[in-house]
């Protein structure tokens, strides 16, 4: 059965192919040709785990382009983390499928993008069963092709249309990197097979400055997919795209490929203590840097992606942290939980027609399935007891604690408070309060919406309970199980970490509690800084004063200057690559003046050049 | 020569070249005598014919132990053969294009048209398998006299004038420089045939004649420079590939510059690998390489950041197109064992995405007034079948994986990387300059998908283009999936150890 893995891609695929070219006139009936082959693959992936789990791995390989000496080969691989990524990229694909359905029913374009969906779950499946670099490259590339397709779905928006442009330029720069670091890795190993790569690396034939230097630069490609600092900032604006996309691809599955990178070329990254210090403090700052942005969004899906960022920087900072089973798990739970966020908010969005969420508010009572579920959502990324979120989250603060990251372990915790606090922000402004919106007639969403976030929202609570202190470990035993490159390591960690981060999260969500629900403070506090806002301060909490001058300022300082780092040094490097191509360009271009004189010049001007150059190297040696 | 010597060659390993000399005085005797009111597209598929069934002759030459007739100026080897398939299979599917160019009207001299390009293929196929100077020079000369009139023939069009005017005289400019680059090697060996030279030049041992060599290498170069369009020899490019009628753009970029390759190869390969280099134990040519290989890398810049300024289509595939001929020359300057094959396949997949892209090009612009990239504006809603096939010969130019031209990159690069020495630099040019060119390639694919449709009018296919166009499309993705199919056939057949005397 393994070695027939490679039929999970292919139904997809055909669902694309069928669409984009038969599908012109298909309309919403398109929706059934895309359900249909992803769920045929989300049973597929299901059966191969299984197999997997009772078999072992396996998989099947064969020549594929033969160049010189060295060999390219094609084929499919299913180990632990290949068949869990497979299952969880097809189901969620599966339930965005369904979802969409009735979200885009308006749109002329439905057939365009099934189509594009199909195209992306092909390429994000056939990605994670990649035996070697090359072939993973290759649907890494792919995935990026369907973003960029998917973010600029509705073209007509300048906005949209800004958004693929710059998403496909910043994670080409993160390519870039892993680019050149898959080239050097060729060099040195001579093959991309990952288990031979795996082999040269343990038997110590690739120097440690250069293993160190390919890591890093392999590192910078997971960076750019997965929003990490400072390749971040087109993931926020990617939201441009229709709701379900931002669930399916720049939460749950595209933007989880960078961990997956690192995950899979875990050996290469263990063999580099500079290059895991590097991935772990990226994803620490990451994690931090992106909840204080969130603190002051008022999108609902730029929220959502500032805490996608953040928590993808959890998963970066557990990897580092020699955490594998830690950050494999988070990718997990993150998956199902973020992906439900999404389609709730999707489904708010649906209902007010607005993403501001000021203009939200007492939705509680008018969605009754919306409500609850985003509630569950939230709940499980704040990392409160009993949901997903707190289990993975916990595992990864034990990671980092003996991993002796203590400054990272210190970050984390912040980091989850905030979590827990912009998130619950979300959830009072959204569905508490009096209603401020100019939708009059809000309605839940019909049944094709509302299953798939249940669906969600189940394994949300649940899909912890795989890897816990109390029930056992079995995801972890599992993950590491028969692989001969991966350490086996499980830490029995202290009790103080759980109950520190349980308190934690229920401080971050008391605080949004007594400042959203209970409004002892205005809600345009945290956005207005007009003096007057000082007076009403006055005289309130305590606690409001307190967080005045501590997180709302802190918070705002560090989103301040991340965003004048995105200004003034990253963008200012990409205007200076692009303004060097284009000045070269013009240069060019304007010595092509018509003028045949000048052409006939140019040729022996450069003629005579090299001529010269010859006669003085060359004539006196 | 008498009778007798002249009976005992074995003439048929000419075939392909008697079928094409044949065809094409065929043609213009015919193009004179038959009233002007017969349809002159009857000879663009006779000339079709003429080609598939010269065509058909050389793959029966597969396999031919190496022959040289006519006093050893005409060759058949591995060389010769593999690449002429190349050259009849371009022309054949220009021809295809061509039979279908309307050109409102402007066309009038339709069977010069045919006849032309058919000894243009001829000049070709003569540089593809001359062993002699001067059987190469007729051959290129034959080629290009051809291509001036070619690019001239919308007489009544301004440009297409002023295309060919200034394709003759930078035209001039390079055959003098070749013509003096060859008349050093002439001087310092005594002999025009290429074996001789060969074993002559091995001889030659005084350091001062190492200069003048080199100097009839350089000559050499940049006089062909000229026919691929590299640097410093590609300002002529984007002028004539506008002016000139889409199919002879098409010939030009294709046809023409495959043969460009071959005389280079041809020429520097038989003579400089056998000289004594400026240092000990290196040849004259592995020397001289580092001017190449700046000229290489010079030429993907330059191709590359100029096509971002280009609103015209053709002007910006003529930029395009000097942006493969620096890929071209890295297998060269690499000088590994792979490169006849890294420079082979890279031709066959070249020629599929350009000829294919061409041939839409011309289907576009024949519906339309302008040559804007604005006129492919919507086109996946109006026509999604060429606009799909547009996107695959684009993916393949910009070497996007899936496609022949991902296989033809990374054949070039890691040749380029695993040669010895190892040529990282220009592998770091190449990979740079080939993110550059995903920029105008996917401005054209932003236009086709995420563009209203500009204008209603309807795209007409003829079934020339549409053979083409579909041919192109299949063999970018076989190539693209499948490269063993095409690479095992080249490896199993053909010997390149054959082109050496």
């Amino acid at each position: 059965m393994l070695e027939n893995a490679w039929l999970i891609p292919l139904f997809p695929l055909l669902s694309f192919l069928l669409l984009i070219f038969l599908g012109n006139q298909w309309r919403e009936k398109s929706s059934f040709v895309g359900i249909g082959f992803t769920g045929i693959s989300f049973v597929l992936s299901v059966i191969v785990l299984f197999v997997q789990m009772t078999n072992g791995s396996g998989g099947a390989e064969a020549a594929w382009l033969t160049i010189g000496s060295i060999e390219f080969r094609v084929g499919v691989v299913v180990n632990p983390l290949n068949a869990l990524m497979l299952v969880i990229v097809s189901l969620v694909s599966f339930l965005v499928h369904i979802y969409s359905k009735s979200y885009m029913h308006d749109d002329a374009r439905i057939t365009t993008f099934y189509s594009y969906l199909g195209l992306f779950t092909f390429a994000m499946l056939a990605l994670v069963i990649s035996p070697n670099l090359l072939q993973l490259y290759i649907f890494w590339e792919l995935v990026g092709v369907g973003s960029f397709l998917l973010i600029g779905f509705y073209f007509y928006k300048e906005e949209a249309k800004a958004a693929a442009k710059k998403a496909f330029i910043m994670t080409r720069i993160g390519d870039i990197g892993l680019l050149i670091g898959m080239i050097l890795l060729f060099w040195q190993v001579g093959s991309l097979e990952f288990n031979e790569i795996f082999t040269a690396v343990r038997d110590g034939e690739v120097a440690e400055g250069l293993l160190t230097l390919i890591a890093i630069l392999i590192f910078i490609g997971a960076v750019g997919k997965s929003g990490q600092f400072p390749l971040h900032t087109w993931l926020p604006d990617a939201m441009e795209g229709p709701t379900p996309v931002s669930a399916l691809i720049h939460a749950a599955t595209m933007v989880a490929a960078g961990v997956y990178l690192v995950a899979t070329l875990f050996p290469v990254f263990e063999s580099s203590p500079a290059a895991m210090t590097v991935v772990a403090v990226t994803g620490g700052f990451t994690a931090i840097f992106a909840a204080t942005i969130g603190l002051v969004q008022k999108d609902i899906k730029r929220v959502l992606a500032y805490s996608t960022v953040s928590q993808l920087g959890y998963m970066m900072m557990a990897l580092g942290a020699a955490g594998y089973v830690a950050g494999v798990f988070h990718l997990m739970t993150h998956a199902f939980f973020k992906a439900l966020l999404f389609l709730a908010a999707g489904s708010v969005i649906h209902a007010v027609h607005t993403q501001n969420i000021e203009k939200m508010g007492g939705l509680w009572k008018k969605m009754r399935i919306t409500g609850p579920v985003f509630l569950i959502g939230t709940l499980a990324i704040s990392g409160v007891p009993l949901f997903s979120g707190f289990f993975s989250k916990d595992e990864i603060l034990l990671a980092t604690w003996y991993d002796g990251r203590y400054g990272l372990f210190t970050l984390g915790l912040i980091a989850a408070f905030f979590t827990a606090f912009y998130m619950f922000r979300l959830f009072f402004m959204v569905f508490t309060g009096d209603s401020r919106s100019t939708v009059t007639e809000v309605q839940e969403s019909p049944r094709s919406m509302t299953y798939p976030m249940i669906t969600l929202a189940v394994l949300a609570i649940f899909s912890g309970y795989i890897n816990t202190p109390w029930f056992g470990t079995f995801l972890g035993d599992w993950l590491i199980g028969d692989s001969e490159f991966l350490p086996f390591e499980h830490h029995e960690g202290p009790v103080w970490i759980m109950l520190a981060a349980s308190l934690i999260a229920f401080a971050g969500i008391g605080l949004a509690y007594l400042i959203y629900y209970k409004k002892s403070l205005q809600r345009d506090f945290l956005t207005s800084h007009m003096p007057n806002t000082y007076t009403l301060v006055f005289n309130k909490y305590f606690i409001d004063e307190f967080y005045q001058y501590t997180i709302e300022y802190g918070a705002r300082a560090v989103s301040y200057l991340g965003s004048f780092i995105e200004k003034y040094i990253v963008e200012v490097i990409v205007a200076a690559v692009t303004g060097v191509v284009k000045s070269v360009g013009s240069l060019g271009s304007r010595l092509q003046s018509g003028q045949v004189q000048t052409y006939g010049a140019v040729a022996f001007v450069g003629l005579a050049i090299l001529v010269f150059l010859v006669v003085w190297t060359g004539g006196y040696l | 020569m008498d009778m007798d010597t002249l009976l005992s060659y074995e003439w048929s390993i000419m075939a392909p070249e008697f079928t094409i000399l044949l065809v094409a005085t065929a043609l213009s005797l015919i193009d004179l005598f038959v009233s002007k009111n017969v349809d002159r597209k009857l000879f663009g598929w006779f000339g079709i014919a003429g080609i598939a069934i010269a065509l058909i002759f050389s793959f029966s030459q597969i396999g031919h132990e190496p022959a040289m007739i006519l006093a050893n100026t005409y060759r058949l080897d591995a060389f010769s053969l593999s690449f002429k398939i190349l050259l009849l299979t371009g022309s054949l599917l220009v021809l295809l294009m061509g039979v279908s160019f309307e050109a409102r009207g402007e066309l009038t001299y339709r069977g010069e048209f045919y006849y032309l390009l058919l000894t243009g293929l001829l000049g070709a196929m003569m540089m593809a398998s001359s062993a002699d100077l001067i059987t190469l020079f007729v051959g290129l000369e034959l080629l290009t006299i051809s291509s001036y009139i070619l690019a001239g023939t919308r007489k009544k069009s301004r440009y297409s004038n002023e295309a060919a005017m200034k394709y003759v005289i930078n035209g001039g400019i390079s055959t003098a420089f070749t013509l003096f680059g060859m008349s050093y090697i002439y001087g310092l060996t005594g002999s025009t045939n290429l074996a001789d030279i060969s074993r002559e030049i091995s001889n030659i041992t005084p350091a001062n004649v190492q200069v003048l060599l080199s100097i009839a290498f350089i000559l050499t170069f940049v006089g062909l420079a000229f026919k691929i369009s590299t640097v410093p020899f590609q300002m002529w490019a984007p002028d004539v590939y506008q002016g000139a009628p889409t199919p002879v753009t098409a010939f030009l970029s294709v046809v023409s510059k495959t043969a460009g390759f071959i005389i280079i190869i041809r020429v520097l390969i038989s003579i400089f690998p056998f000289t004594q280099g400026f240092e000990e134990n290196t040849s004259l040519l592995h020397s001289l390489m580092i001017f190449l290989s700046v000229l290489a890398g010079m030429t993907m810049i330059v191709g590359n950041t100029i096509a971002l300024k280009q609103r015209n289509i053709k002007r910006l595939f003529a930029y395009s197109s000097i942006a493969h001929a620096g890929y071209l020359l890295v297998p060269f300057v690499a000088f590994s064992e792979l490169m006849f094959e890294s420079m082979w396949f890279y031709l066959v997949a070249y020629l599929l995405m350009n000829i294919g892209a061409f041939a839409i090009i011309q289907v576009m612009t024949e519906h339309s007034d302008s040559e804007d990239v604005s006129i492919f504006a919507g086109l996946y809603y109006r026509r999604p079948w060429i606009a799909i096939m547009m996107t695959v010969f684009l993916l393949s130019l910009a070497g996007i994986p899936g496609t022949a031209g991902f296989i033809g990159k990374l054949n070039i690069f890691i040749g380029a990387l695993f040669s010895d020495p190892s040529r990282y630099i220009l592998a770091v040019v190449m990979i740079g300059t080939t993110v550059i060119s995903y920029f105008y390639y996917f401005g054209i694919m932003a236009q086709m998908f995420m563009r209203p449709a500009g204008s209603a009018a309807q795209v007409r296919l003829p079934v020339g283009v549409t053979i083409t166009m579909v041919f192109c499309a299949a063999g970018t993705i076989t190539l693209g999936l499948f490269p063993g199919l095409v690479l095992e056939f080249f490896q199993t057949q053909f010997n390149f150890a054959e082109m050496f005397y």
